[in-house]
């Protein structure tokens, strides 16, 4: 799997060395790819940016160029940058506690899903009767689904038994939204493995569930891994679910942006949310630069079967 | 070591009949391949007994133990997959050790065991590779291996050659023969490739649509075959099958009059190999006709001739020459005609004298 993908990448990369020239064609996909860099990456580096700036600099109403050369921020705090939204909102407002909070809901959510769907993908993969479609077909229709059609949903109920506002009934909740796309991912992905691999194991002295366990998962874990960075991004992204279902102590890192930004009386308060917007932004490209290799072959693993 | 006994196995999905009234029994160590061309139920018949697919009915007994419901792993049985099925992750050391290391055999012998296994396949020098880096003969080798490094009752082997090309078919073919003679553990193997039945065989099964046509040793069944299904698959080239009607024992078609036969008037079918017909002075032979092609094969000359609207095979001496449209006479003395009922299709006897060993079953396709 790694040396295929490797060779894949390496080839066209120094052939295109090779035969670089500066045709009127390649100017212009240079200039759109150019164009495209600075739309898509201009408001992560812009937010960047401002997060080291007083407010009144980064939303100033007299001069934009304020917020590059940060004149407030000089005359508030002595230095061009400041940490002070960083330090009100790690702080002040303890922003450490929705970091937590949203590594157990994302931690959870994707070792369940997972799980489930691991389990689940391999039992309809391997199954030949005709309700496994069906069950699919369930699964597509629930996935297409908007999620906030399932939290109001559940609202009444967790009120009721009073279970609302907790980590646990959040995770539950993301769980049973991510289920149908982990389990239509990873059951593309058992298609993927031929079925006699089960059988010789099953020959070779395993049951079936060691067959599943030594055989097919080593062979399946790039399918694994990509699924499982799916469900760590919509349970990491999630704003629908977590700001309906969890009380204001118990929030995860969007929420708890969102109420910065909710209180803007009072000033200072934006900074925070701008800079917790850096600091949840962050662990994201770590992550993806880490696993970009199996992002893109589960992605098109799972587009051609899909 | 152990006897297998298939009593009256049969599988069905729905309506569909994949094997009908599967009856035999295999003796220790022997040899059973069975033959037949795609979807006459061959590798059914080879799973049932593997454990992968549930028989609908009847028995299978291994070693004189009934396993229908046994799981696969509790069978001891070792299966060669067409595909191989080897495992991607694991090198092929430890491709061949798995079967070991899943039953719990006692890790200290591990060693000794592949070893000793991937030196009956040759593969001593690629343990450490994995499967990817192997070239498809060799992965086949890497399947022989994991299948008798444990010493099973029963080995299966589901058309292990057929993904190979034609050369080192011949040469793995010959490996698996001389293996299977060195191991002597019952071998059940599926092929639908009449010459592998017919080398490696000590006795051939030669199934149709799920039925079972006939069971013998290579001989019986190249020498007498029991219906022109049988007739027409074994053998290089296949057997010439002439329709042609009898009348006063003289078998008609055009070009063809055989004398000597003695059937009941009537509507038959007559057949006889290219190779045991020859040449016959000009006007002299049975059939006289036209030459529609003449192919050198070096060894011999093969003629085709098209006589009672089939072409018609004769191995002739390697130096023979002529042209297409050339008149040649064909020797077809009725000692080396096999006939079949023009209806049925069954074997009549009446030309060569048919054989039926103990264990021969005819059932005729209706």
């Amino acid at each position: 799997m790694t040396t295929k993908s490797q060779s894949r990448i390496a080839v066209p990369a120094v052939s295109g060395k090779a035969r670089f020239r500066l045709s009127p064609f390649t100017v212009i996909s240079l200039a759109l790819v150019a164009l495209w860099l600075i739309v898509a990456a201009f408001p992560f580096l812009w937010t960047f940016w401002g997060s080291f700036k007083v407010q009144s600099d980064f939303f100033s109403k007299v001069d934009w160029q304020n917020a590059i050369y940060g004149v407030n921020t000089i005359k508030e705090t002595g230095s061009p940058f400041t940490l002070a939204g960083y330090y009100g909102a790690w702080v002040d407002e303890a922003f450490w506690r929705n970091v937590i909070n949203s590594g157990i809901v994302v931690f959870f959510t994707v070792i369940i899903s997972l799980t489930i769907g691991t389990l689940g993908g391999y039992a309809l993969a391997r199954s030949g009767r005709r309700y496994a479609f069906w069950l699919l077909m369930a699964a597509l229709a629930f996935r297409a689904m908007p999620h906030i059609t399932l939290v109001s949903g559940y609202m009444l109920p967790f009120f009721e038994w009073n279970i609302w506002g907790i980590l646990p009934t959040t995770i539950i909740v993301l769980v049973a939204i991510n289920q149908p796309f982990t389990l239509w991912m990873l059951h593309s992905f058992f298609l993927n493995i031929p079925k006699d691999m089960d059988e010789s194991a099953m020959v070779d002295g395993c049951t079936r569930f060691q067959a599943f366990r030594h055989v097919i998962i080593p062979v399946m874990w790039p399918g694994v891994i990509t699924t499982g960075l799916f469900s760590f991004l919509l349970a990491y992204n999630d704003f629908a679910v977590t700001a309906m279902l969890l009380s204001s102590e118990n929030e995860t890192i969007i929420p708890a942006i969102n109420s910065f930004l909710g209180t803007t009386q009072v000033e200072g308060k934006v900074m925070y949310a701008v800079a917790a917007v850096v600091s949840a932004t962050a662990p994201l490209f770590v992550l993806i630069l880490l696993f970009q290799r199996q992002i893109v072959s589960g992605l098109t693993a799972g587009a051609v079967k899909g | 070591m152990a006897e297998v006994t298939l009593k009256n196995v049969g599988k069905r999905w729905g309506s569909f009949v994949g094997v009908d009234n599967f009856d035999l029994t295999i003796a220790d160590k022997e040899f059973l391949v069975l033959l037949g061309p795609s979807g006459c139920g061959k590798t059914t018949t080879m799973r049932m007994i593997a454990g992968l697919e549930n028989a609908s009915e009847g028995d299978i007994l291994i070693g004189g133990k009934r396993v229908n419901d046994m799981e696969p792993k509790d069978r001891d049985v070792a299966m060669v997959f067409q595909s191989y099925a080897l495992y991607p992750n694991m090198t092929v050391y430890d491709n061949i050790r798995f079967p070991l290391k899943v039953r719990g055999v006692d890790s200290s012998t591990h060693d000794e065991k592949v070893r000793r296994a991937s030196a009956m396949v040759e593969l001593d020098d690629f343990l450490h590779r994995k499967p990817s880096e192997l070239s498809g003969g060799q992965r086949q080798r890497v399947a022989l291996a994991r299948a008798i490094v444990r010493e099973p009752n029963v080995f299966l082997m589901d058309e292990p050659l057929s993904n190979l090309d034609a050369k080192l078919r011949v040469s793995t073919r010959a490996q698996i023969k001389n293996l299977s003679h060195e191991l002597a553990v019952t071998t059940i193997y599926v092929t639908h490739d009449q010459i592998e039945a017919m080398t490696l065989a000590d006795r051939v099964v030669v199934m149709k649509n799920g039925v079972v046509q006939q069971i013998g040793s290579p001989t019986e069944i190249y020498d007498n075959p029991v219906n022109i299904f049988v007739a027409s698959f074994i053998g290089s080239p296949a057997m010439n099958l002439i329709d042609g009607h009898v009348q006063d024992g003289t078998f008609r078609a055009s070009h063809v009059e055989i004398p000597g036969l003695s059937v009941p008037d009537g509507p038959l079918t007559l057949g006889f190999r290219a190779e045991d017909s020859g040449i016959a002075a000009p006007g002299q032979g049975q059939i006289n006709a036209p030459i529609y092609t003449l192919e050198l094969l070096g060894d011999a000359t093969m003629i085709s001739v098209r006589v009672g609207g089939v072409l018609v095979s004769v191995k002739a001496d390697k130096n023979f020459r002529a042209e297409i449209d050339d008149m040649v006479s064909i020797s077809v003395p009725q000692e080396i005609c096999h006939l079949f009922d023009g209806q049925t299709g069954v074997r009549i006897e009446g030309g060569s004298p048919a054989f039926h060993g103990p264990d021969s079953r005819c059932s005729s396709p209706v």
